[in-house]
This record gives C-alpha cells, sequence and structure tokens, in this order.
C-alpha cells in the first residue's frame, strides 16, 4: 500500500497540472514549452535508466527513473492540442501530420503510457534483464513515434 | 640506404596506414551518424580515438617526418616559405603549411571524438561510453559540440584536399602517391635519407593506445 501511494500522487498531480493546463487556456508558446520541458526529463529520466542499467543496476533508481517516465508521459497526450504545431510560429520539431493523423498520434501516445507503466511495475524487482528488455520497448516506441511525427534534428 | 637511389622515403608505414584508415572511418562514421546506425558509428568512433592518440604519440616516437617538431615551425619560415619556395620544389614531408594543417585536422577530428564520448542523444537512448560520468543536459551539449565541430571539419577537411590539389594539378607535385608508397622522386641532386622509424615505439605505443582504447570503450568501468 505504501507503494502505490507515491505513484498514485504523482498520477494525480500529473492530472492536475494536465487538467490546469487546458483550463487555463494556455498560449500555444506555453503549451510547446511545457510539452518540451516533459520530453526533456523523458530524456533524462531514459538515461538515468540506461546508465543504471548498464552497470549498478540500483533497484531504487530504476524504479524512481520509470515512475518519472511513467508519470511524465501521461502528461503528454493533452499537451498537442491543435493550433501548437509549426504553423503556431512558435519553434517546434512537432510535424503537422501530428493533427492531420491524430487517432495514429494517439494511439502512439498511449503505447507509450503503457510500455512505462510496464517498466515501472518491473524496475523494482531486480530482475536486470527483464527491466532492460522493457527499456528497450519503451526506446524503441518513442523511437518509432519520433520518426513518423518529429522533425529530424 | 644510399642516397643517389631515384626516389626517397618520406612518410613511414604508420602515418600512412593512419591516414588512409582515418579517411575510410571518417566516412563510415559520417554514414552511420547519418542513418542512425549507432552501434557502427560508436565502432567508427572508438577506432578514430585510437588512431588520432596513436597519432599523437607519433607525432613525437614516429619517423622524422612525423614528428611534430620535425613540421611545426614559427610564422617566419611560414611567412619564408610562402614568399620564397618554389612550389614546385618537393618538402622533406609536410611543408611549413601544411605542417599546421595536420594539428588543425588533428585537433578537430580530437574534439569530435572527445565530444562524441560523452554525447546523449535527444531521447536519453543512445550515448557515448563515457556518457554516464556526465549529466543529461552535459551529455547533449556535447552532442552539440560532436555536431558543430564536425561541420568544422568538414571545412578543414576541404581545405586539406584543396590544397593538395594545387599542388597536384598546378604544380606537378604528386602528394598522393608518396602517402600511398611512402617514397617519392627525389630531386636532381637532392640528399634526403630515408625516413627510419622504430618498431619498438610502434609496438609499445599500439600496446598503450589499445589498453586505452579499451578503457573508453568500457566506460573506465573494471570489474563488476
Amino acid at each position: 500500500m505504501t507503494r502505490a501511494k507515491p505513484m498514485f500522487l504523482t498520477a494525480l498531480a500529473a492530472s492536475l497540472v494536465a487538467g490546469s493546463a487546458i483550463a487555463s487556456a494556455a498560449s500555444p508558446a506555453e503549451t510547446i514549452a511545457a510539452r518540451q520541458a516533459n520530453f526533456k526529463k523523458m530524456g533524462g529520466a531514459m538515461k538515468a535508466l540506461k546508465d543504471e542499467l548498464g552497470g549498478g543496476a540500483d533497484k531504487a533508481k530504476l524504479m524512481a527513473a520509470a515512475r518519472t517516465l511513467a508519470a511524465t508521459a501521461r502528461l503528454q497526450g493533452a499537451l498537442f492540442p491543435a493550433g501548437t504545431g509549426p504553423s503556431s510560429g512558435v519553434k517546434t520539431d512537432a510535424l503537422p501530420a501530428i493533427w492531420t493523423q491524430k487517432p495514429t498520434f494517439d494511439a502512439a501516445a498511449g503505447k507509450l503510457v503503457a510500455e512505462a507503466d510496464k517498466l515501472a511495475g518491473i524496475a523494482g524487482s531486480g530482475n536486470t534483464a527483464a527491466v532492460l528488455a522493457q527499456f528497450k520497448v519503451v526506446g524503441g516506441t518513442c523511437a518509432a513515434c519520433h520518426r513518423q511525427f518529429r522533425a529530424e534534428e | 640506404m644510399s642516397t643517389d637511389a631515384e626516389t626517397v622515403k618520406v612518410w613511414d608505414p604508420f602515418v600512412r596506414v593512419f591516414h588512409w584508415s582515418l579517411v575510410t572511418l571518417f566516412f563510415i562514421a559520417w554514414w552511420s551518424g547519418e542513418n542512425h546506425d549507432m552501434d557502427r558509428h560508436r565502432q567508427a568512433g572508438y577506432a578514430i580515438f585510437a588512431l588520432v592518440v596513436f597519432r599523437i604519440f607519433w607525432g613525437f616516437a614516429g619517423g622524422r617526418t612525423a614528428r611534430f617538431a620535425q613540421f611545426l615551425k614559427g610564422p617566419g619560415a611560414i611567412a619564408a616559405y610562402l614568399k620564397t619556395h618554389d612550389p614546385e620544389a618537393p618538402s622533406d614531408g609536410h611543408n611549413p603549411l601544411g605542417g599546421w594543417s595536420v594539428v588543425a585536422l588533428l585537433g578537430v577530428v580530437l574534439t569530435i571524438t572527445l565530444a562524441g564520448l560523452f554525447a546523449v542523444d535527444v531521447d536519453g537512448i543512445e550515448s557515448g561510453p563515457l556518457a554516464d560520468w556526465v549529466s543529461f543536459d552535459q551529455g547533449r551539449m556535447a552532442s552539440e559540440w560532436h555536431e558543430s565541430v564536425f561541420k568544422a571539419a568538414l571545412a578543414v577537411i576541404g581545405l586539406h584536399v584543396l590544397a593538395i590539389g594545387y599542388y597536384q594539378v598546378l604544380n606537378a607535385q604528386n602528394l598522393i602517391g608518396p602517402m600511398i608508397t611512402g617514397k617519392r622522386d627525389r630531386a636532381k641532386g637532392e640528399v634526403t635519407p630515408d625516413v627510419k622509424w622504430s618498431p619498438v615505439a610502434a609496438l609499445a605505443g599500439i600496446a598503450v593506445v589499445a589498453a586505452l582504447t579499451w578503457a573508453v570503450m568500457n566506460g573506465f568501468k573494471f570489474g563488476g
């Protein structure tokens, strides 16, 4: 029970943040900045996971990073409202395809949440091979969506 | 070796193998990087790291024309070379201008390689072998340097190729052939001796560079 609590709290905080972003009708610039900050946070969490899986494999650190990843992934779906693409004039790598193929994009975003949840579920198991395998699945999910919906650097 | 032979050995084998291996690996690294083939990209990077570190060592311990002390000249010598040197007369190894081009080339390639060791991609998934010693933000910065110095390297390489072309085409000086065979034609009455090098120094250098490269590939984590 004590274990589930922080997860529940992050999820709650997450939905509050996501909710308030919509409720306060954030400007495209604010929305883009928010989702970019989240992506950066997820990048950092992926790196933390990779570092631990490459040596050390500290359960607490793996769990913390996986939870950050899952909680942050959950926020992203709501941060792509219409009008926050390149046409907004704000610098973004988000491709117009996100909005022309919204169902595909939403499915990909949902897949990330599902896979990140799975990772968070086993991150503390001590089964490094299984965590590594799921880490790669999550990484593949990131990459697949980016290939389709993000501009090349 | 007699000095009245028609050709003179100007480049030791390590300089030549270094040169053409670097050319090949640079293109492999470029190609694999563009195509996100990161395993191959890292392998090419490790090989380039080993080559460049060996070349720096060889700049102190190699054959005559491989040594920094032999080919790095001050501004006076460069000015004199530009003013009075006959561009059709061969230099003993690098000319005073070309010597600094070597330093520039080694500098950019080494910088790209070192930045790559710490680089992290935007998704935090792919990274260099030393990236877990730095934060995500620092790794991203290393990645940006990796990219921008690569562009600088293309400019320096372009200049290098243009200079070779200038001697090759406009001044009838074959510089590419000697970098392959090690030998060039002797000018009339020229008494430049053949380049000599020490196999012991070469072996010692290879051993140290191999150990260092292995450590880098493993992120300086031993045992465990």
